[in-house]
């Protein structure tokens, strides 16, 4: 049995604008989604800002009800077995907030201990496990107010862990953390599939998606419009190579701005983005299996001044990006 | 291990599972409870708690006192007894709907939300500190109100002023918690504190006898929580016995009581709002 069924679920917000003159308006962020989560699976829901992933989250943890369609964790529906559920989930969410401030780590961790009903007997133990699994061992007497985002980062997955939920749900656990604490937190999750927890995710890091994630996902505007593998989610959207030319614009005439329909004109060209980078620009452009186009790239972009060229194969950001702006 | 459950599955005819679920709701009450209540009133800072809880009902206390003065009603004692018990609602209001709103800008409510804890215990739980808190502001500044100003409480008339203001820091926590439902959903909690406050010294017989107001006035005021423990204070410091005026301190504990059920059916109901229009923006 699957640890997660969604069949069809849907969310629609109804926002009013104006004091005297009402003006609703009905936002469909969710639009009929259905996935399932498989025992001991890394699970990523990928999508772009607004695309419906905390929402869709947010009725599988029983916050929000669904519009229409219906949701089951380990048989249990969402909306009919509302407290059943919430014993069997954890729940994480990404930033700073969400603790609270003046209590030390373990005042915090001992308060959800309580309210997940760990027996008295059993918290010692288990907050001691968990301050390890998240390295805040020496750190929880202190008050959270003092902690970095990484330290209060860590200690949300441990509170998420407390009573050992059949489901942890990750909703952007990496925002905002630097490289090296996101480093360390890839590590922990990657350390809670190994041990078996079955996770739902969600980021906008394509390499720690494709990193952790056993399936992924991709939502956009409300509706999935892929899932598979990282490896099946690469292959199928970009068979074929991407060529990256790193360029260093002046203004008019020689902004590679200007050049972007001329080389998407090209044969073998598939489609062009350009990244702005620190000092100059990076000119991504995706190219159809067997095609070489990097002399033809080259040529568009007589007048600018061209740094690096490289030639690599598809990451599961270019997948991504081409399943999200097609 | 299966057959060790079931061994102990019944006992006393209560099932296991809802024995653990009833020590679990007693836990989340009683320890729950006061380490959420330190979480979250954020004046319990010594330099915001001495002023505001142990100097202002003082220098409210003085300003009524030295009005009645001049205007030549009322004695010393009637203002002292009233302002010290009505003070009890400023933590009683304000640390209600301190603990119970404040969840939104820690942006921890959603995470609480998403727990199994039986919200009857997790929201009564927080009330308790409320009250124990109350007591103590209100009890100090009877105390030292009546040094000040040398007004003599007589020490046979301590144990009932003791419980007579138990019993208003109760049933003004309940109105608190009522209000706290309300801040919720609008967002602000200390607007509607100070507003609630305010009706309290107008309408509860504080400064002014109910028997002198208009008779709408004095009807709110009976309905109302503090009124019957101010009236009630002021009989047992003027020699009145317990039993004397329990008529009038069941009369609070009702109140309280009522406030209390309205205000945990009024939290129900935001919740239930929230999973439904999204009305609370939970994270
Ligand atoms: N409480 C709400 N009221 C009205 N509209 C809402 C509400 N919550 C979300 N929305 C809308 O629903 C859509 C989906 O939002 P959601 O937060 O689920 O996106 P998301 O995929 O989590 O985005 P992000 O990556 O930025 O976190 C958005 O258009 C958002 O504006
Ligand atoms: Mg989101």
């Amino acid at each position: 049995m699957s640890i997660l069924e969604a069949h069809d679920l849907r969310r629609t917000f109804t926002t009013t604008t104006g004091v005297l003159r009402r003006n609703r308006k009905e936002v469909e962020a969710v639009r009929g989604v259905s996935f399932a989560i498989e025992p001991g699976e890394l699970f990523g829901l990928l999508g772009p800002n607004g695309a419906g992933k905390t929402t869709t989250i947010k009725m599988l943890i029983t916050l929000l009800l669904p519009t229409s369609g219906s949701a089951t964790i380990l048989g249990l529906d969402v909306v009919r077995d509302a407290r059943e559920v919430r014993r069997q989930i954890g729940y994480v969410f990404g930033g700073d907030r969400g603790l609270y401030e003046r209590l030390s780590a373990l005042d915090n961790l001992r308060y959800f201990a309580e309210l997940y009903a760990v027996p008295a007997r059993d918290q010692r133990a288990r907050i001691g496990e968990l301050l390890e699994l998240v390295g805040l061992t020496g750190r929880e007497k202190e008050r959270v107010e003092g902690f970095s985002r990484g330290m209060r980062q860590r200690l949300h997955i441990a509170r998420g862990l407390l009573h050992d939920p059949a489901l942890l749900f990750l909703d952007e656990p990496s925002i905002g953390i630097d490289p090296v604490g996101a480093r360390e937190l890839r590590q922990t999750i990657a350390g809670l599939r190994d041990q078996g927890k079955t996770i739902l995710l969600t980021t906008h890091y394509m390499f720690e998606a494709d990193e952790l994630c056993d399936r992924i996902a991709v939502i956009r505007t409300g509706e999935l419009v892929a899932q598979g593998t990282p490896a099946q989610l690469k292959a199928r959207v970009t068979a074929g190579s991407v060529v990256e030319v790193e360029t260093f614009s002046g203004v008019g005439e020689t902004d590679v701005r200007g050049r972007v329909g001329v080389v998407g004109a090209l044969a073998g060209v598939r489609s062009v983005v350009v990244d702005d980078g620190a000092v100059g620009e990076t000119l991504v452009v995706q190219v159809e299996p067997g095609a070489d186009v990097t002399a033809a790239v080259l040529g568009a972009l007589r007048g600018i001044r061209v740094g690096r060229v490289v030639t690599r194969e598809p990451t599961l950001e270019d997948a991504y990006v081409q399943l999200v702006s097609s | 291990m299966t057959g060790r459950h079931e061994v102990g599955a019944r006992q006393g005819g209560i099932p296991a599972a809802r024995r653990g679920g009833i020590r679990a709701a007693w836990r989340v009450l009683t320890v729950g409870g006061v380490i959420s209540f330190r979480g979250l009133f954020n004046w319990l800072n010594p330099y915001i708690y001495v002023p505001t809880m142990l100097v202002s009902p003082i220098f409210q206390i003085l300003l009524f006192v030295y009005i009645g003065r001049s205007a030549g009603v009322g004695s010393d004692s009637f203002y002292l007894i009233g302002n010290a018990v009505q003070y009890a609602s400023i933590p009683c209001l304000f640390a209600m709907a301190n603990t119970i709103a404040g969840e939104r800008w820690m942006q921890t409510l959603g995470i609480v939300l998403s727990t199994p804890a039986n919200r009857v215990a997790l929201f009564i739980g927080r009330s308790l500190p409320v009250i124990a808190n109350g007591w103590f502001v209100a009890t100090f500044s009877l105390f030292a109100g009546a040094r000040v100003l040398g007004v003599d409480l007589p020490v046979s008339a301590w144990p009932g002023i003791a419980l007579t203001i138990a019993i208003a820091s109760a049933s003004c926590t309940g109105l608190g918690l009522l209000q706290a439902a309300l801040a919720l959903r609008v967002r602000s909690t200390a607007v509607l504190s100070n507003v609630v406050f305010g009706v309290l010294l107008v309408f509860t017989g504080t400064n002014v006898a109910l028997d002198t107001v208009p008779e709408w006035m004095a009807s709110a005021g009976r309905l109302m929580p503090l009124t019957h423990a101010i009236e009630a204070c002021r009989e047992i410091v003027a020699g009145a016995s317990l039993s004397a005026v329990a008529p009038l301190l069941l009369r609070e504990a009702g109140l309280g009581a009522v406030f209390a059920v309205l205000g945990l059916a009024a939290l129900r109901w935001v919740e239930a709002q929230s999973r439904r229009h999204a009305t609370l923006e939970l994270q």
